[in-house]
């Protein structure tokens, strides 16, 4: 029987986890086919944009110093990038996971989620393996940085709560925008824009202030930045990443996620049609 | 176990010609058009791909369908394996579905052979162990065993497509739905899988086979349907299901195996080309030891000295079979204008029992133009009294008895026997 309700979407999509995991891996695999560095470009995207912002922040214009920080910019915006982009990679896999599939779409029957999902899949290994370099640039700095010194806390063993919240918010957000560039290939476009945009409203490579100016509001409302901030408690700070903020990000991804999957399975037996 | 293992109850599915927003412009283009009160979407935009259409298979039932192209055949098989929703009525398929409805769609050609079994195993739903455990079977099934660790962009068509059938075919469904997946590889490659497919049939597993090649239907299905615009007009036996899709082919002209397409400064037309028995009855069947005669009517514009008549038959798999022309024979025809018919005799038509369609050809000798040309479209169906094997079904007395002869082997000195 084809007909399924909504409880036995998660039983059915549990079913394809095998398939879930091959198109990760197929994914994973075709990104690093012919390529002579292979994974390393993992770590060598975030490396290098870290890199980039550290030579603008410091050399171009000094405005490290007026951010407060309290450890290495470097090791501050590594931390920001690394779990962004493993967003926005994951956001941009989804967009076109549907499109790019259009042979199976149209030809083979399983639940859709597992493209956007699969997506994201992918992201997280590329995630994992840019997370490893990270000991090496705390070490680094350990050592090399006079006026700082590091100890790895207890709260690190609550990253994977805060990844959990972000893997929530991107699948969400996976869908929708899969879904959206599957009926209006004008998504894509408007995403790229967007995804860029996002960055700078989220404390990714500085620190944002939460006054009651605009830019605290929108800052306030941008789920990423709590995250991320959550990112940066855990790792750093040694602090529980269960501010009040973060609460409402963890809020806004599990409604994200239930918006987009139900928005999904109901258009979903479209998809064919429509591609 | 459920009585039936597929049912299409009522079944409906209307597309929408055109219209399709693929973009935010166009969208926008499409909701001003309409404010400005044109490019309405009128009811003649959308389209019943099938309307109503009841049918079910039994468990292990073999069910064949056929039909001209447009027919519906291909958007019911995707019903059945779950990519289209109906509109209206109810689709039910009972037990595991496997579908090979385009083998080679779960391929990527940056993956190599072996990685792509894995890859389009998990696709039609095999677990990860499933596969492992019949990977060696997968492999021999394909004949790649050399290249399955090539990345598959390097493999020819026929090569990709056996890859997949060759997973596809190791899925053990309870239901399998096979779309003209079949015309696609070696000779050697189409009988293996053909007995697959018997094979599976026997063991069970109920078979859902969408076809334009009516002799591998025959050869596979118990029954068969034939759909024609979205509906079903025949529901039976296989042979009287493919001469009834004939007679459909016939009616709408269908030009799909026509070589020539059709010319409006035409000197001529042909009518109509029937093929008449031994009994004198022009329904198109004929015995294939049996004399026959075939009349070709034509119409000219304008009278023509010296005509010559060619009548061609075709496999319904596109051969052409066998030809009759008559300036072979030195026959050339001095035709006034107007309709005109004329006729060749044939001792018999010793051709494989089974379906051909033919066509006729005049050619103008003293011009050398073609006059007129007939689509692929006038039917012939050939009864051998048999089993429709081989291509031609000639006359041969078997010896009542069979006789013992020596056997040489023994004969030979000890240790280089058999």
């Amino acid at each position: 029987m084809h007909v399924i309700g909504p409880s036995s979407a998660a039983a059915e999509l549990l079913q394809y986890r095998q398939l879930w995991w091959c198109l990760t891996w197929r994914d994973l695999r075709v990104r690093y086919k012919q390529s002579l560095l292979g994974i390393a470009w993992a770590v060598l995207i975030p490396l290098s944009t870290t890199l980039i912002f550290a030579f603008v922040f410091t050399r171009a214009v000094n405005v490290v110093a007026a951010m407060n920080l309290d450890m290495p910019y470097v090791l501050f915006a590594y931390i920001g990038l690394v779990p962004w982009t493993f967003f926005s990679a994951s956001l941009n896999g989804c967009v076109n996971s549907l499109v790019a599939n259009r042979n199976l779409v149209t030809k083979v029957y399983f639940p859709r989620e597992v493209f956007p999902l699969a997506a994201i899949g992918s992201s997280l290994l590329d995630f994992c393996a840019a997370g490893t370099v990270l000991a090496g640039l705390l070490v680094y700095y350990h050592l090399v940085d006079p006026g700082w010194s590091y100890s790895p806390p207890a709260t690190l063993l609550l990253l994977p709560v805060v990844l959990c919240v972000q893997v929530v918010l991107t699948a969400g957000l996976g869908m929708l925008l899969a879904m959206a560039n599957l009926f209006y290939r004008d998504v894509r476009q408007v995403f790229g824009v967007a995804i860029n945009l996002w960055m700078f409203v989220t404390c990714v490579v500085y620190p944002l202030p939460a006054d009651d100016s605009v830019t605290g509001w929108i800052v306030a409302a941008n789920p990423m930045t709590p995250i991320i901030e959550g990112y940066r408690n855990c790792i750093i700070h040694g602090e529980l990443p269960f501010t009040g903020r973060f609460a409402c990000a963890a809020g806004v991804s599990i409604v994200m996620l239930a918006l987009g999957w139900w928005w999904f399975r109901r258009k979903s037996h479209r998809f064919a049609e429509c591609i | 176990m459920a009585r039936y293992a597929v049912r299409f109850e009522n079944v409906s599915k209307q597309f929408r010609r055109g219209q399709i927003h693929d973009s935010l412009a166009d969208w926008i283009g499409a909701g001003w058009g309409r404010v400005q009160g044109r490019g309405r979407v009128g009811p003649a935009q959308a389209f019943w791909a099938l309307k109503d259409v009841s049918f079910e298979a039994a468990p292990g039932e073999a069910l064949g369908i056929i039909g001209p192209n447009g027919a519906g055949k291909s958007t019911s098989l995707k019903l059945l394996a779950g990519i289209l929703r109906p509109d209206g009525g109810q689709v039910h398929v009972n037990g595991r579905l496997g579908a090979l409805i385009e083998v080679s769609a779960g391929l990527h050609g940056d993956l190599t052979g072996r990685e792509n079994i894995f890859l389009s195993g998990a696709i039609m739903g095999m677990g990860r162990r499933e596969i492992d455990r019949k990977l060696e079977g997968i492999v021999e099934f394909s004949g790649l065993e050399d290249f399955l660790d090539t990345p598959v962009k390097r493999y020819s068509t026929g090569m990709t497509a056996r890859l997949g059938f060759s997973v596809a075919a190791h899925i053990d469904p309870d239901v399998l739905l096979v779309d003209e997946v079949l015309s696609v590889g070696d000779v050697a490659f189409r009988q293996r899988c053909e007995a697959r497919m018997r094979q599976l049939v026997d063991g069970g597993t109920t078979l859902v086979f969408v076809t334009h090649n009516l002799e591998q239907m025959r050869g596979v299905c118990h029954r068969t349907i034939v759909l024609d615009q979205g509906k079903v007009t025949f529901v039976g036996d296989p042979g009287q299901a493919s001469e009834r899709y004939l007679r459909a082919m016939m009616q709408a002209g269908e030009r799909s195996y026509s070589d020539c397409p059709p010319g409006e400064q035409m000197a001529g037309e042909v009518r109509d080309v029937r093929f008449i028995n031994a009994a004198g009855c022009d329904t198109g069947i004929v015995q294939a030891d049996e004399p026959a005669t075939i009349e070709i009517t034509f119409c000219l514009k304008s009278a023509i000295r010296r005509l010559s008549v060619e009548v061609s038959t075709r496999r319904l798999s596109g051969e052409l079979f066998v030809n009759f022309n008559s300036a072979r024979q030195g026959r050339w025809y001095d035709a006034p204008a107007g309709v005109n018919r004329v006729r060749v005799h044939v001792p018999s038509l010793p051709y494989a029992g089974g379906n051909y369609v033919a066509f006729a050809r005049l050619w103008d000798a003293d011009r050398c133009r073609v006059v007129a040309e007939s689509p692929a479209r006038y039917p012939l169906v050939i009864d051998d009294r048999g089993q429709p094997t081989g291509v031609l079904a000639l006359p041969g007395t078997w010896e009542p008895r069979c006789e013992p002869v020596p056997d040489r082997a023994i004969e030979a000195p000890a240790g280089v026997g058999v």
